[in-house]
C-alpha cells in the first residue's frame, strides 16, 4: 500500500511495489513522483527525514536527509542596518539550504533497496513529460505564491501558465525537470552535487545573492541515525531525532497527556481541547529553549521526554482557565504560518515500512530555479531563527529545527500505524490529535485524518490564540473564549493544519486501511 | 406567447450588468493598481496592465496620497491572511486604507475598476466582505468567471448598475482592457 499527497505519486509507488520493488524502493519512487506532481511542497532541490522500518530484522532505522546551512553561514547574517530581513530568509539566494533529498534517497535506496535510480526516476519523468492537470489546490498555492515565483524565476517560469498562475484544469508540464531526471540517470546522482547540475545551482543561488558553493554542494551526505522511541499505554512510537522536532513533540504530548483520563472526555470536548491547547504552549516553549541541531548544541532529549516532566506540566494544566505564563523562549512568528511539506507512507508484501515527511519548506521554496533545471530550491534557512543567540540560530553546515514527525506507531510488538503530516509547526500537534482520535476515540483512520483539528502555541511565555476549523460546533468555542482562549476560526477542512497521509496495518482482519487528507490532494492505493 | 416566452428569455440571458466589449465603459490612464485585501493577485493584475501597454503604478499598500496624477484607480480585489500579515496589516486596517482610496478617488472624480482574478479559490467570507464594500463604488468590474459562479458580482453590479466582465480565464482580461484603455491621446 502506498499514500501520498498526489494520486499520480502514489501509482508510482504502488507500481513500483508491484514490480516486484520494496517499500524503500517504492518510497523513493513516490518522492521522486511528487517532485513531478506537486512541486509546489517537495523536491530534489528540499530535504527530509524518513523512518525505515526493516521487517526481517525486526530493525527501525531513521535517514537524515535535512538541509545543512552553507559554511559561511553565521548567527547574524539575516540582519541588515539593525533590521530582520525577512525576504532574505525567504525569496533570496540565502534562504537556500544545502539540499538533501536527492542524496537521502539515493543513500536508502542503495542500501535498503534492491532496484536502480533509473527505475525510481522512470515514474517521475513521464508525470513530469506527459503533465497533469492543475487541482484547486496546486491553482489557489500558485495564487499564493505568484509574486515570489514573478520576482525569482519570471515571467517565463515552468511553474506559471504563460506568465499567469495556473488555473484548475490547466495542464503543468516541466520537461526540464524530466531532463534532469535523465541526466541523473546518465551522469549518475552525484552530478546533481558536484557535476553540471551542481553548478546551475550554485550560479542560481548566488545570482540571487545567496552564500552557497560548490564545496557545500559537494560535501553534503545525509546522516542515518537510530530513531526516537516513546511510549504511550501499550503503544510504541518511532520517529525522527532533532534537529526534527515533530517527533518529539508528539512523545512529549503524549506524555503529558497520559495523565489525564481522556478516554472518558468527549471528542473536541471543552475538556479536550483546553488541556491539549495548554500543553501545546508549553511544549512550544520547549521547542524554542531546547531544539537545535544536535551536532552543534546538544539537546536535552532524555530529560524533554521523561515521564517525570511531563508529569510536572501535566500537573500545572487545570481546567476552567489559562495558565498566567509558560516556560519562556522567544518563537519565531514567522514560522507559524507555514501550511508546507509534504509527507507519504509505503507497506510492502514482506512488512517492510516507510514513512517519510520530505519538503522544500514554504510552498514554491524559494522560487528560485536553476536555470534549465525545473526544479525549485527551498528556503529552509528560515526555519532557522534569525535571532542570533538561540539554539537554533543558524551556523555553518548546520541543520535548521524541523517541525517534520514522520513515525511509524507499534502496538505491542507489532507495527500498527503509519503516520505523517505536512503543516508546518502544525504537524506534530495535528499528528497528536490524529493518533487520539484512533487510540482513545476509537476513530477509524479515515474519521481520525478528517476530523475538525486545533492549534496553538506560546511565545515569551505568553499563551498565543487558539486556531480551529469551523466544523468545531459554535458552543464549545464560545465556552473555550469563557475560560480564556482568543478563537480564530479557520476553513472547514483547512490545510493550514496539515495534510496527513496514513497506512493503518489491521492484525485481526489481516488488512491495511489507507488515509489521505482532503486538505490535500492526498490518495492511497493497496493490492 | 411563444414570441414573448422567447423575448423574456433573450432578455434574462443578456443580464442588464454583463456587457459585450463594445458597451463597455473606457478610462484613462495612467493607472493606480492597488490590493483590497493583500492577495498576491494584485501582481497577477500589474502583469496584465503591462500586457496591455497600460501605463500603470503598481503598489500592495498605496494610500490615497498615492493617487496623485492617476486618472483611474484598479483595485484587485481579495483577502489573503498570510499577505496581510506580510504587509503588517490586519484586516480592519486594510478595510481602512481601502476606503480611505475609494473616498479620495471619488473626491477627485478618479473613476474606480475592480478585478476579482483569483477564481472561486478567492472567494470566502473576509473576501466577500470586501468584494460588498468595494463593488459599489466600481464605474467596471472584471471579474474571473469561477469567481461569480454564486452570482454575487452579478447581483451587486446588476442593483448599481455597474458593467460586469465576466472572463473565463486571467489571460482573457487582457484584450478588454487593451479595448477600455484607449491609448493615451
Amino acid at each position: 500500500m502506498v499514500v501520498a499527497a498526489h494520486p499520480e505519486a502514489v501509482a508510482a509507488g504502488l507500481n513500483t511495489l508491484k514490480k516486484g520493488g520494496t517499500a524503500v524502493d517504492a518510497a523513493v519512487a513516490t518522492a521522486f513522483a511528487l517532485n513531478a506532481a506537486e512541486p509546489f511542497a517537495s523536491g530534489i532541490g528540499g530535504g527530509g527525514f524518513m523512518v525505515i522500518f526493516l521487517a526481517k530484522e525486526k530493525k527501525v532505522t531513521v535517514i537524515n536527509f535535512r538541509e545543512k546551512a552553507p559554511a559561511k553561514a553565521t548567527p547574524t547574517m539575516y540582519w541588515d542596518k539593525g533590521k530582520i530581513q525577512e525576504t532574505w530568509r525567504k525569496s533570496h539566494g540565502l534562504a537556500v539550504g544545502v539540499p538533501g533529498s536527492l542524496a537521502g534517497c539515493a543513500y536508502a535506496l542503495e542500501k535498503y533497496g534492491t532496484l536502480k535510480l533509473e527505475n525510481v526516476l522512470e515514474p517521475a519523468i513521464q508525470i513530469a513529460e506527459r503533465g497533469i492537470p492543475v487541482s484547486d489546490t496546486f491553482s489557489q498555492i500558485n495564487k499564493d505564491e505568484y509574486e515570489k515565483i514573478l520576482q525569482n524565476d519570471g515571467e517565463s517560469s515552468v511553474y506559471l501558465h504563460d506568465g499567469f498562475p495556473y488555473e484548475p484544469g490547466d495542464i503543468y508540464r516541466n520537461p526540464d525537470l524530466a531532463n534532469t531526471f535523465k541526466r541523473l540517470i546518465s551522469h549518475g546522482w552525484r552530478d546533481f552535487y558536484d557535476g553540471e547540475i551542481a553548478g546551475e545551482i550554485i550560479k542560481a543561488v548566488q545570482r540571487n545573492g545567496g552564500i552557497m558553493k560548490h564545496e557545500d554542494l559537494a560535501q553534503y551526505s545525509p546522516i542515518e541515525q537510530p530513531p526516537l522511541k516513546g511510549t504511550y499505554k501499550d503503544y510504541t512510537l518511532y520517529t525522527i531525532q532533532p534537529p526534527g522536532s515533530g517527533g518529539l513533540h508528539i512523545i512529549q504530548l503524549l506524555n503529558i497527556i497520559a495523565f489525564w483520563p481522556v478516554g472518558e472526555w468527549d471528542f473536541n470536548s471543552i475538556e479536550y481541547i483546553h488541556h491539549l491547547s495548554e500543553a501545546f504552549r508549553f511544549v512550544f516553549a520547549d521547542k524554542v529553549r531546547y531544539l537545535s541541531d544536535p551536532d552543534f548544541i546538544p539537546v536535552p532529549v532524555e530529560h524533554l521526554l521523561s515521564k517525570d516532566y511531563a508529569k510536572q506540566i501535566a500537573t500545572k494544566i487545570v481546567p476552567g482557565h489559562l495558565q498566567k505564563s509558560y516556560p519562556y523562549g522567544v518563537f519565531d512568528k514567522q514560522l507559524i504560518e507555514k501550511e508546507n511539506t509534504t509527507h507519504l507512507g509505503v507497506i510492502d508484501n514482506q512488512g517492510n515500512i516507510v514513512s517519510l515527511t520530505q519538503s522544500i519548506n514554504d510552498f514554491f521554496g524559494s522560487g528560485i530555479v536553476p536555470e534549465g533545471e525545473g526544479f525549485l530550491l527551498n528556503n529552509e534557512m528560515a526555519d532557522f531563527s534569525p535571532q542570533p543567540d538561540m539554539a537554533n540560530s543558524p551556523g555553518p553546515n548546520k541543520r535548521p529545527v524541523s517541525s517534520m514527525g514522520p513515525l511509524i506507531l507499534f502496538k505491542g510488538e507489532s507495527p500498527f500505524l503509519v503516520l505523517g503530516s505536512p503543516g508546518g509547526t502544525r504537524i506534530f500537534t495535528s499528528l497528536t490529535q490524529i493518533i487520539l482520535n484512533i487510540i482513545e476515540f476509537g476513530m477509524s483512520l479515515d474519521e481520525a485524518i478528517e476530523a475538525p483539528r486545533f492549534f496553538t502555541y506560546s511565545s515569551e511565555g505568553v499563551a498565543k490564540g487558539l486556531f480551529v476549523e469551523s466544523r468545531i460546533p459554535t458552543h464549545i468555542l464560545r465556552s473555550l473564549e469563557k475560560i480564556g482562549h482568543t478563537v480564530n476560526v479557520r476553513g472547514a477542512y483547512d490545510k493550514y493544519f496539515g495534510g496527513a497521509q496514513g497506512i493503518l496495518i489491521d492484525r485481526y482482519k489481516n488488512i491495511l486501511i489507507g488515509g489521505a487528507d482532503s486538505r490535500r490532494d492526498g490518495a492511497g492505493e493497496g493490492y | 406567447m411563444m414570441c414573448l416566452m422567447i423575448l423574456i428569455s433573450i432578455v434574462t440571458l443578456f443580464s442588464f450588468a454583463e456587457k459585450t466589449a463594445e458597451a463597455l465603459p473606457r478610462f484613462e490612464q495612467p493607472i493606480l493598481i492597488t490590493s483590497a485585501g493583500q492577495s498576491a493577485d494584485v501582481q497577477i493584475g500589474g502583469v496584465l496592465a503591462k500586457r496591455a501597454g497600460l501605463i500603470a503604478t503598481l503598489s500592495k499598500n498605496a494610500t490615497h496620497q498615492g493617487l496623485g496624477d492617476k486618472k483611474t484607480l484598479v483595485l484587485v480585489i481579495g483577502v489573503s491572511m498570510k499577505g496581510l500579515g506580510a504587509a503588517g496589516l490586519d484586516l480592519d486596517q486594510e478595510k481602512t486604507r481601502v476606503r480611505g482610496l475609494i473616498e479620495e478617488a471619488q473626491r477627485k472624480g478618479i473613476p474606480l475598476l475592480c478585478f476579482h482574478l483569483g477564481g472561486e479559490a478567492r472567494r470566502g467570507e473576509l473576501s466577500d466582505q470586501m468584494i460588498e464594500a468595494c463593488l459599489p463604488y466600481a464605474q467596471m468590474v472584471i471579474v474571473v468567471k469561477s469567481g461569480n459562479k454564486d452570482g454575487l458580482f452579478t447581483q451587486i453590479c446588476t442593483q448599481k448598475n455597474i458593467p460586469l466582465l465576466e472572463v473565463d480565464k486571467i489571460a482573457d482580461a487582457q484584450k478588454p482592457l487593451k479595448d477600455i484603455f484607449p491609448q493615451n491621446r
